[in-house]
């Protein structure tokens, strides 16, 4: 299947620069996904999609547009097509927008990075789908503390994903993955008509590296329990514990100032910061396109550059920004890549339970809620809850509290990383302790 | 109602929402706001009958015939209902960075999405391709949802009148982008000139044309051509080595006309003092305080607050905070709120439902009490009772669920200096950019871009980036002052659930809180 879709792609190629392109990129992708949702105790929805479209990026006379479309009949494409070029010669030129430097296509990775399961996605069925979900929302409903339940939803699901990339200056690239998915969120009882909620999932390119699905299930409810009776508490500076599977939201801003647009735009704490320490030298992060089995990994990025391992933070050093073709152009620097594949964090040698007993007295986020951040001064505000603690041990369950500050400060207070990279995302986050930061709450 | 304040208040940007992990909404708004567009007003005007005949059928090649075919196929094994649900759906973004209007983004999509209902239960499966044979084996697959044999056959198909609440003389399809470059270009001029600190601006103008059919079982047959048009601005200022972005956005299910000069005009300028504002602004303290709301954007609290948790299908799943509590009070009196698909052109407006309903108006609560939830097609079956209209869905890729489209209360008696006199110390929030809600909990949050402290009853320093998290329920029974100002925002919000992101607007006259948390950085 790869070999048509690149087919196509080459085919788009070659019908654009007919109708006036001097430079076009294409892809066309084709998904897959599979999915059921029981909710107690019933089938509560089955979905079954296939999804096809091609993207094709245009340069004519200097000029650039990006379109899509899923109509890929061969007379729609050809109007398509026409449209597009006919449109993207009323804008104004763009001396900065080109192709990626064909330079940067070589030298690619050979090896397998297994991110395809021929025995997963051929086993796998609805009999099967449906097993799983049963099987979660019993675990769940087995989980201590049950009779708090009001509802159990459980989800299975498979992709199949498969792409091309055609470059008119010398790329062309064909990639498939699959990815199983399981999840299950768990409702449960609480005063004044409250119904905390708890999940847990698990995301895998290998069906049978997913988590035993009794453990997603119980999780789910056990995570539901912890919410119940949650409160604010005063306002102050305390110490603080982010659990890897949520950390990723606050790392998100931190990257965000770092992307080319953001920096060219002026809209970036992180412009001239390059060399400088920006976190604490605990913290190291490297853009890792390889790994075997990831979630982000890839051995071309969108543009078709040959993905490099890159390092983003070296012991709390800025050492990189992500920048595509047209903002480096704009910058006047060398592009890297327009956003990053797996990030792989520096790690340290507790799991969250021996870092809860090392802060003694803290708070333990276990999840987000709103929140931004102003990617020009890196000031930023966001809604927790968790769990407070005391001798290392939990206390009191917390919510309505917001935590903030500013990115710049904030990292340096980093004291600690756990040994336990969150596996289900391509931003591969241990759990994070801090020193003391600003909370507030009632 | 009759009217709607359009005051040049404030307005924000705000752009989506998206679920994020379970029983969690999100709306995040990206950099600007909007305010009330020129052609707002609550009373619904324009209801030319658009005729009962139905016009797409050319344009998406498909006859009555093959769509009977269609829902027999999706009844096969023995549901109750089947739909079909048709769509085209055209999108061109146009933008200008640098100075230059040098980018452009289209999109097409063309699909059917086909959902079978057998109980409670739903199939779904969607095709992107009309011919008879992609249509009759995506409604079996969806028909396995079901495991029998045939138990009802569907009805003949009746199309039905729609009233058009957004006629437009010249579809987006039809609009060159050579008419959409001025625009643009003067936009960027406005904001520029607007105030000298002004460095960077970027505008954004983009529109849409969607054209659904809805057909099902029970022999409904119903069309909509849905406008869109949407103008973003963002602006960077620098002062004394200081930089600040803000923004506003502003939309309405319109055409070009819709973007006069004052809108242009109103839009830049809007973005550019909001963008300079912060300048002199700091961060809140931390802690709690009593909050006034400003009037239109901050409507945001009641999606947040308390309109998610409505959505009947929450309720009909027992996880909402306000599962259980029909006739009971859940405000003060003198808190009513609406749920509006027929306010002509607003951005969450809606000819007919994505089930095909005709659009409704639903009074959520009434003077305190919640009167009803928002209902689909399957939370209507439930409760027995008929649908509120409110099923809603982002493309042809999705099953439609109970969605809020435009969300607001009604004006008090107040007026709103009296309501920021009554207040010793507090926050007054003016501009938010984006909020999230959990569902089970009743807890929610949102994002103040900017706003002003009130000291002594009078407004102070402006403040700026810090979260506000409040439990919904909670935070509704303190609502004690409600002003006359009511205002709609028509910025382009965009609110996430299940995975679709739905255009919505919502209101609000200005009001007095109780205490919510503040995420300020200063203790």
């Amino acid at each position: 299947m790869s070999n048509k879709l690149l087919t196509q792609a080459k085919e788009v190629v070659l019908l654009a620069k007919k109708k006036g392109a001097q430079g076009v990129r294409a892809s066309v992708h084709r998904r897959r996904e599979s999915r059921v949702e029981w909710r107690n105790g019933k089938l509560d929805r089955l979905r079954e999609s296939t999804r096809v479209g091609l993207g094709v990026t245009l340069l004519v006379d200097g000029r650039y547009s990006s379109n899509s479309t899923s109509d890929l009949r061969p007379e729609a494409l050809e109007k398509f097509l026409s449209d597009a070029v006919a449109m993207t010669k009323v804008l104004a030129p763009d001396k900065h927008r080109k192709l990626a430097d064909p330079a940067r296509y070589g030298k690619r990775h050979a090896g397998d990075l297994k991110l395809y399961d021929t025995p997963g996605i051929t086993a796998v069925n609805a009999v099967e789908r449906k097993k799983a979900v049963r099987a979660l929302e019993s675990a769940a409903r087995g989980a201590p503390g049950a009779t708090k339940i009001i509802s159990v939803s459980s989800r299975c699901s498979d992709n199949l994903s498969e792409s091309s990339l055609v470059c008119s200056n010398g790329m062309e690239g064909a990639r498939r993955s699959t990815a199983f998915v399981v999840s299950a969120v768990t409702y449960v009882k609480d005063k004044d008509h409250r119904k905390p909620v708890g999940w847990w999932y698990g995301v895998e390119r290998h069906r049978d590296k997913l988590p035993a699905l009794t453990f997603v299930g119980r999780e789910a409810t056990r995570r539901a329990l912890l919410g119940v009776g949650a409160a604010p508490m005063a306002s102050g500076r305390f110490p603080c514990i982010i659990e890897n599977a949520v950390a990723a939201r606050l790392l998100g801003w931190l990257l965000s100032p770092a992307f080319g647009r953001n920096i060219q735009q002026k809209r970036s704490f992180l412009a001239d910061k390059i060399g400088q320490q920006i976190t604490s030298p605990i913290l190291s992060i490297t853009d890792s396109p390889h790994l075997a089995e990831g979630l982000g990994t890839r051995t071309y990025d969108g543009e078709g550059m040959t993905t490099r391992k890159t390092p983003f933070l070296a012991a709390g050093v800025l050492k990189s920004h992500f920048l595509d073709t047209y903002y480096a152009s704009k910058l006047g620097r060398t592009p890297t890549t327009g956003s990053p594949s797996n990030l792989v964090f520096s790690g340290g040698t507790k799991d969250l339970k021996s870092m809860v007993t090392a802060m003694s007295t803290g708070l333990l986020i276990t999840g987000f809620s709103g929140g931004n951040s102003n990617p020009a001064t890196g000031d930023f505000s966001i809604g927790i809850k968790g769990q407070w603690i005391e001798k290392g041990q939990p206390v009191r369950s917390v919510s309505e509290m917001n935590l903030a500050g500013n990115h710049l400060t904030f990292w340096k207070s980093l004291r600690e990383l756990g040994n336990d990279p969150f596996p289900y995302s391509s931003t591969r986050i241990p759990s994070l302790r801090f020193d003391k930061v600003q909370f507030s709450g009632k | 109602m009759s009217k709607t304040p359009s005051k040049d208040g404030t307005v924000d940007r705000r752009d989506f929402l998206k679920v994020v992990g379970a029983g969690s909404a999100v709306v995040s708004m990206p950099v600007l706001a909007a305010s009330c567009t020129p052609k707002g007003g609550l009373t619904r005007t324009d209801t030319t009958p658009r005729g009962a005949h139905t016009t797409y059928f050319d344009q998406f090649g498909v006859d009555k015939g093959r769509l009977q075919r269609t829902l027999a196929k999706g009844l096969s094994r023995g549901a109750d209902f089947s739909e079909v649900f048709l769509q085209h759906k055209v999108s061109h973004w146009v933008g200008m960075e640098d100075g230059e209007v040098n980018r452009a983004y289209t999109n097409v999509a063309l699909g059917a999405g086909i959902r079978v209902i057998k109980g409670d239960a739903t199939g779904y499966a969607y095709c992107e391709d009309l011919s008879e044979k992609a249509l009759l084996a995506t409604a079996s697959t969806a028909a396995a949802v079901a495991d029998g044999t045939p138990r009802v056959r569907p009805a003949s198909l009746a199309a039905i009148s729609v009233p058009n609440q957004y006629s437009i003389d010249v579809p987006w399809t039809d609009v060159s982008i050579h008419k959409k470059l001025p625009l643009i270009q003067r936009v960027e001029k406005y904001a520029r000139s607007r105030d000298k600190r002004i460095i960077k601006v970027t505008v954004f103008l983009s529109d849409e044309t969607s054209r659904i059919l809805v057909a099902n079982s029970t022999g409904l047959l119903a069309e909509d051509h849905q406008p869109m048009a949407v103008l973003k601005v963002s602006c960077v200022g620098e002062h004394k080595g200081k930089t600040e972005s803000s923004g506003q956005s502003i939309s309405a299910m319109d055409g070009l006309a819709y973007f006069s000069d004052a809108v242009l005009k109103k839009a830049a300028w809007e973005a550019a003092d909001r963008t300079t504002l912060l300048f002199g602004a700091g961060s809140p303290p931390a802690g709690t305080l009593p909050v006034v709301l400003a009037p239109g954007v901050t409507g945001i609290l009641l999606h947040e607050a308390i309109g998610h948790g409505m959505e009947a299908d929450f309720n009909r799943k027992g996880t909402s905070i306000y599962a259980n509590l029909i006739g009971k009070r859940i405000a003060p009196k003198g808190v009513t709120i609406l749920d509006d698909g027929t306010n002509p052109r607003l951005r969450g407006s809606i000819n007919i439902d994505d089930e095909g309903n005709l659009a409704q108006k639903t009074t959520l609560v009434e003077d305190g009490i919640l009167r009803s939830y928002m209902h689909d097609r399957i939370s209507a079956r439930h409760y027995k009772i008929e649908s509120t209209g409110s099923g809603r869905r982002q493309s042809f890729r999705f099953p439609p669920v109970p969605r809020m489209r435009n969300t607001y209360m009604l004006n008090g008696k107040r007026n709103p200096e009296e309501i920021i006199r009554s207040v010793k110390k507090g926050l007054y929030a003016e501009m938010f950019s984006n909020g999230q809600v959990s569902i089970g909990a009743g807890n929610f949050t949102f994002y103040l871009k900017h706003g002003r402290m009130i000291e002594n009853g009078k407004l102070t320093s402006v403040v700026k980036d810090a979260n506000l998290i409040g439990n919904g329920p909670k935070v509704l029974l303190t609502v004690d002052m409600v002003a006359n100002d009511l205002e709609i925002y028509s910025g382009a919000g965009y609110c996430g659930k299940d995975g679709q992101r739905m255009p919505v607007g919502f209101g609000l006259p200005t009001i007095r809180c109780g205490a919510m948390s503040i995420g300020g950085r200063k203790s």
